[in-house]
């Protein structure tokens, strides 16, 4: 009975609903990311090497500039450079997506690697003192209000700003012109092409988009929630935020949801001391959550239409 | 037979030219960072193949090594490729491969008593059967419902990986008061090497123990002869080639698209599996941390792709990229490069193979590339419906 | 029509060439259409009619040529310097996102917007009354365009052309994929656009309904024009033997049928299409030995899916299918091909052969599992397969470098005997022929057509289906006549091609259909 009363116990408490909160917010980043760059038609998996690229170098600035924001700029660009590669390699020379996505994050993981070996000699790269951090932002009077101030209002700048962007690229997509055309290059682009839209020029944008999204989290991670560079540090996460993309059917809204759910799995996890389910079992969640999504138990989840096909003017 | 010299010698221009590419950009990154590309490179080559080393590396050791590297490869290459023929991207290689190790140890720790001649068959059929299993949830769900085999196969990824490390830091495999370590596998489980273990005995100057090449070479040659026969010469590989060129041909054909799909996963699983399996009874002999790291699986979809899904492509491929693996840390001790340089020439190696640039910057280049001429040969070789070339089904 | 016509081009088209590797789809092609009038193109299927308005759209670049548009020469590098100029296509695949209203379609590209970049849906819909209203085309903006039958999503279309300001419309091949109800809509539509001042391209083979529809007419042939004409001073027969080159009466030399017993019988047979509503309401007839049925009917109305049902590559959702004594109503495409039925299928490059396999691979597409081709199932015979090929390839008469050489390096012609050898090489009960001419070169027409007689007479029952309608008269013993979805009737060989055509449109029966 304790294991139940120790579940109990830690469902009131409002730390852990803040820690679900700031890891979904964490995921939803690259998430909303995918969604953008699958929308307009360009398969994304490389979400997870842009993060990783946005980490090192925003932990790389931060050491040099002792600057958060300036570093947060840089790893935001860092990720965005990955994304150019992607669409470069993807929309300019058609490529398989997959293919360049696979590539995109085994040469982030090693050039992340290389440079701190380049850079700092041994693995060590040196910490990010507290005061250059991305800081935690208590919201006046609003955090004052009993658990959801806990909750919502003390809470890692970025996350306000994940999910001023959730709400941003929901009316983005789905109230504006510009919304109207990356969902018409994604579905149809000889269509949209016709209608004399640049396909090109979309898919350019939504994909750097992207990684600009995915580098973000990447130094909310390195230089936010954590203090420094550690090889491989997302873990995963890129993938847990396709993941969600997909369980939240490539809307914004329904990838928070997910989001919250893969985020609350990760509360859990850190919070492990009180409950005892293996932390490895728990961590595979995310991915079975999916699986089951996929496998249509929860409803289908169906992508644009012309998700993954690169375009060629002129062929029907 | 000229032409198809040539034929041949054009098909290996893309590949060749694509390692060159990551070569060359690599060297620029180095030296871009301080380095001496020069002496990096020297490191691989010492360490991949035992040539041109600069501290007296032993060259028996370092193929050997490049060996024991390049035998999984060789098999999840193949797992990675045939499923490439019937349209199906396999990321799963990783997945199934820890799949075949984990039941490779459970089944050689348990029955550790057997003798070889029953537990070595056992383990091995067991990683196969279990790899199979873990790519045929993705087959299942692609043939059925038509879920991507991509996003599958990567979500089953991480549920291996999970997996892996739970049962073995403080799950039901862990050594007892061992850490991140599984029990070893019974002594009948093992895959013998080709070179008794035995350090009295001095070959190449150093003690035969050293030498690790084991018996699983001979597996994974079998493998691809397996691979290629069923490719060309067996009704099923006619089927899974169709499948992949065009659905709705095979369709028409009368051939069961979704059973081949099905069972072109379950054979690129076992051959994955058997890989894992093999790494354990012919390397590891148990489940460790090393595993968590592993990436054979993933290097494997470069395997493929470089060696444009043939039999002797693979080869040469794994080859490749078991030379490289062995390198880096040669690279690393002599040149102090990062071994982890190897992993950017991957993806170089990919990239370059993926966006096929040297066929696109190679005479039309123009802002709107008219015809998909650039077709990249992972896609060519997936592609469901053939493309029409342009112009057609245009009156 | 004015007496200045010279002046009042509203397209110019000079000296257009496009080569793809291998062929030359446009060659120096000229057209001009005036201002307010209806200019139909014509020609054959691969004749270039689409390439070269695709040039004119920008989607394709021509290798020379020049444009004038209105009297001024024009640069088209792109779509939107074509909606630029007025030029507006509606292509024969349309242009439309299913899953987007009929209202954000037709705006797509040009949308209003309220406030910063919002889009504004009631202007919107307000613009699309008022321009639905003025041209009569009645259209629910708010509707999911996947949703319309295909005479509205066209519609949509030509609304979505017209929104954008298109003073010069090209409809490639519009009347395919329509009812002849919604054939004559358009028409009225059409006509309509004319009055308002607008100039209109249209594509078509269809000669009755160029005729019906054009004021003048440019005949194109294998990439190049080969005839500009006054409709009002030619006829069907004009036209027909410049497309095709000579004079068109395909005689087919042939005895009377000896018909044998029944040996293929449907009844009451019903499925549904792709898109889940019916395409097949109780479909009936009997197939003897050593005849040949013929299946007439306007393409759209079940034919495609009756062909695929009774090859076992379509469901059937309701009636019998008989082989003889077995029943093979829900056979699959192995088991009816195991059970004696062959299938020359319509669509030859996307069904009837895998195009990267060789042309000995081709050869046994279906039966690599039987015994005659593989050890239990398992290991290919080479051999067999090898003498089997050649044997094929020299009584087919397909001309290919070698048995290795990929299907896709061969001419339409030849890409189609392919097919036909393996069909028909195996010895079938019964014959599938769906379009088995289609797109392919005259030689080859007349070598195909030979063949299905010579398997009529050494006693296969065939069935033929074609939308070519002197092909069906010109090859069955009997023809059947379909129309949504039913037979309305089936007709001795010597029925006029009137009767056939007023069958086909659903007159002529006195019952009509529902």
């Amino acid at each position: 009975m304790t294991f139940l009363s120790d579940i109990a116990h830690l469902l009131i408490t409002a730390d852990l609903w803040r820690a679900t909160l700031e890891a979904a917010a964490l995921l939803l980043l690259p998430a909303l990311g995918g969604v953008i760059s699958e929308r307009s038609g360009v398969v994304n998996i490389a979400m997870e090497g842009m993060m990783l690229t946005g980490a090192f170098f925003a932990v790389v600035a931060d050491l040099a500039l002792h600057n958060p924001w300036l570093a947060a700029l840089v790893g935001i660009a860092a990720g965005g450079f990955m994304a150019l590669i992607h669409a470069v390699v993807s929309i300019r020379f058609r490529a398989d997506q997959i293919v360049s996505g696979i590539a995109i994050n085994i040469f982030a993981a090693g050039m992340t690697l290389f440079l701190v070996n380049r850079i700092y000699g041994l693995q060590d790269i040196g910490h990010v003192g507290q005061s250059n951090l991305l800081p935690y932002v208590n919201i006046p009077i609003l955090d004052q209000i009993p658990f959801v101030g806990r909750v919502l209002f003390q809470q890692n700048v970025v996350v306000y700003a994940a999910l001023i962007l959730l709400v941003l690229v929901n009316i983005v997509l789905f109230r504006t012109r510009l919304g109207l055309r990356i969902r018409a290059v994604g579905e149809h682009p000889q269509a949209a092409d016709t209608a004399g839209i640049n396909v090109y020029a979309i898919r350019y944008g939504a994909v750097i988009t992207s990684g600009l999204l995915s580098g973000l989290a990447g130094a909310f991670l390195a230089i936010g929630i954590s203090n420094t560079f550690v090889p491989n540090m997302t873990d995963g996460r890129g993938y847990i935020a396709l993941a969600a993309m997909i369980f939240g059917k490539w809307r914004p809204f329904g990838a928070f949801i997910a989001c919250l759910i893969f985020g609350f799995g990760q509360a859990i996890y850190d919070a492990n001391s009180v409950i005892h389910v293996s932390q490895y079992l728990l961590s595979m969640l995310p991915y079975v959550l999916t699986l089951i999504v996929l496998a249509g138990i929860v409803g289908r989840s169906i992508p644009p239409a012309s998700d993954g096909i690169p375009y060629s003017p002129g062929t029907e | 037979m000229p032409s198809t010299v040539r034929h041949a010698a054009g098909g290996m221009a893309v590949p060749i030219g694509s390692v060159v590419f990551a070569f060359l950009v690599g060297g620029v990154i180095v030296a871009a960072t301080g380095g001496d590309p020069l002496s990096a490179y020297a490191g691989l080559l010492c360490g991949g193949f035992g040539l041109a080393c600069a501290n007296g590396e032993n060259t028996a050791l370092q193929l050997s090594t490049t060996i024991v590297f390049f035998i999984p490869l060789i098999m999840t290459g193949v797992a990675v490729a045939l499923p490439f023929r019937a349209g199906l991207f396999n990321i799963g290689a990783e997945g199934q491969l820890l799949a075949g190790s984990v039941a490779c140890t459970v089944i050689g720790v348990k029955f550790n008593t057997l003798p070889a001649p029953i537990l070595l068959p056992m383990v091995l059929v067991g990683g196969a059967l279990a790899g199979a299993l873990w790519a045929g949830i993705a087959g299942v769900l692609k043939a059925t419902i038509g879920a991507h085999e991509v996003v599958t196969t990567i979500m089953l990824n991480y549920v291996a990986q999970w997996l892996v490390r739970f049962l073995i830091v403080g799950g039901p495999l862990q050594l007892p008061h061992g850490f991140s370590v599984s029990s070893p596998i019974g002594a009948g489980a093992r895959l013998p090497t080709f070179l008794p273990n035995d350090n009295s005995l001095i070959i190449f100057g150093l003690p035969a123990g050293v030498y690790r090449v084991h018996t699983g070479l001979l597996i994974a040659l079998a493998a691809l002869a397996v691979f290629a026969f069923l490719l060309w010469r067996t009704s099923l590989g006619y089927e899974i080639r169709a499948v992949g060129q065009s659905q709705r041909a095979a369709r028409y054909a009368g051939i069961n698209v979704p059973r081949t799909i099905i069972v072109t996963m379950l054979i690129a699983g076992a051959f994955s599996g058997l890989a894992g399996a093999i790494q354990i009874a012919g390397v590891d002999h148990n489940l460790s941390d090393k595993f968590f790291n592993d990436t054979t699986g993933f290097d494997a979809i470069a395997v493929a792709l470089l060696g444009l899904g043939s039999a002797v492509g693979i080869l040469l491929a794994s080859i490749l990229f078991g030379a490289l693996h062995a390198g880096g840390s040669v690279m690393q001790a002599d040149a102090g490069i990062s071994s982890s340089l190897v992993q950017v020439l991957q993806a170089l190696i990919l990239f370059s193979i993926a966006a096929n640039f040297l066929r696109v910057l190679g005479g039309r280049f123009r802002r709107r590339p008219a015809a998909p001429a650039s077709q990249a040969p992972g896609a060519a070789l997936m592609t469901e419906a053939a493309k029409a070339p342009p112009g057609d089904g245009q009156t | 029509m004015s007496t200045s016509a010279r002046d009042s081009n509203a397209v110019e088209m000079r000296g257009i060439t496009k080569a793809w590797p291998g062929v030359v789809a446009n060659d120096h092609v000229d057209l001009s259409v005036r201002a307010g009038e209806i200019h139909a193109l014509v020609g054959e299927n691969g004749a270039g009619k689409s390439t070269l308005m695709n040039i004119l759209y920008g989607l394709i670049h021509s290798d020379s040529g020049e444009i004038v548009i209105n009297g001024k020469s024009a640069r088209i590098s792109g779509p939107r310097d074509a909606i630029g100029l007025g030029i507006g296509m509606v292509h024969q695949h349309f242009m439309l996102i299913p899953v987007f209203t009929v209202g954000e379609n037709i705006m797509l590209g040009r949308e209003p917007v309220a406030g910063p970049g919002f889009y504004d849906h009631s202007r919107a819909r307000k613009e699309i009354e008022e321009l639905t209203r003025k041209y009569g085309l009645r259209l629910d903006p708010d509707a999911r365009t996947g949703d319309l039958p295909v005479g509205l999503q066209q519609r949509a279309e030509i609304v979505k052309v017209l929104y954008r300001g298109a003073n010069i419309l090209v409809l490639d091949e519009p009347t395919g994929v329509l009812t002849p109800q919604e054939t004559k809509e358009l028409f009225v539509v059409l006509k309509g656009l004319v009055k308002e001042g607008k100039t209109i391209i249209f594509i078509s083979h269809k000669l009755r309904e160029v005729l019906e529809i054009s004021d003048r007419i440019t005949v194109m042939r294998r990439g190049k024009v080969v005839g500009h004409l006054i409709t009002r001073e030619t006829d069907e027969q004009a036209i027909a033997t410049m497309m095709v080159g000579r004079a068109v009466l395909l005689r087919v030399d042939k005895k009377p049928a000896t018909p044998g017993p029944v040996t293929f019988k449907v009844e009451n047979l019903t499925a549904t299409s792709d898109r889940g509503v019916p395409a097949l309401r109780g479909i009936s007839f009997e197939l003897r030995q050593g005849e040949i049925l013929g299946i007439a009917g306007v393409e759209g109305n079940g034919q495609s899916e009756l062909v695929e049902v009774l090859a076992g590559t379509r469901r059937a959702t309701g009636g019998r299918v008989l082989l003889g004594d077995q029943d093979v109503t829900a056979a699959s495409a192995r088991e009816e091909r195991e059970a004696g039925v062959g299938h020359i299928p319509e669509d030859r490059r996307g069904v009837g052969l895998v195009l990267h396999f060789s042309v000995a691979e081709n050869l046994f597409f279906g039966r690599e599992r039987s015994p005659a081709f593989a050890w239990h199932e398992i290991v290919l015979r080479l051999r067999a397969i090898l003498q089997w090929a050649n044997r094929l390839i020299k009584e087919f008469d397909i001309r290919t470098p070698s048995i290795e050489t990929q299907a896709s390096a061969l001419s339409g012609g030849n890409q189609q005997k392919i097919i036909v050898a393996r069909e028909m090489g195996s010895r079938p009960k019964v014959l599938l022929a769906a379009q088995p001419t289609r797109g392919v070169d005259v030689g080859s027409i007349e070598f195909i057509h030979r063949r299905l007689v010579a398997e009529r007479d050494e006693g296969t029952a065939v069935l033929l289906v074609s939308a070519e309608l002197e092909e069906v008269t010109s090859l069955s013993d009997r023809i059947a006549v379909m129309y949504e979805g039913r037979i309305v009737s089936i007709e001795p060989s010597g029925t006029s091609e009137e009767r056939l055509g007023l069958l086909m449109t659903g007159g002529g029966t006195g019952a009509g259909a529902a």
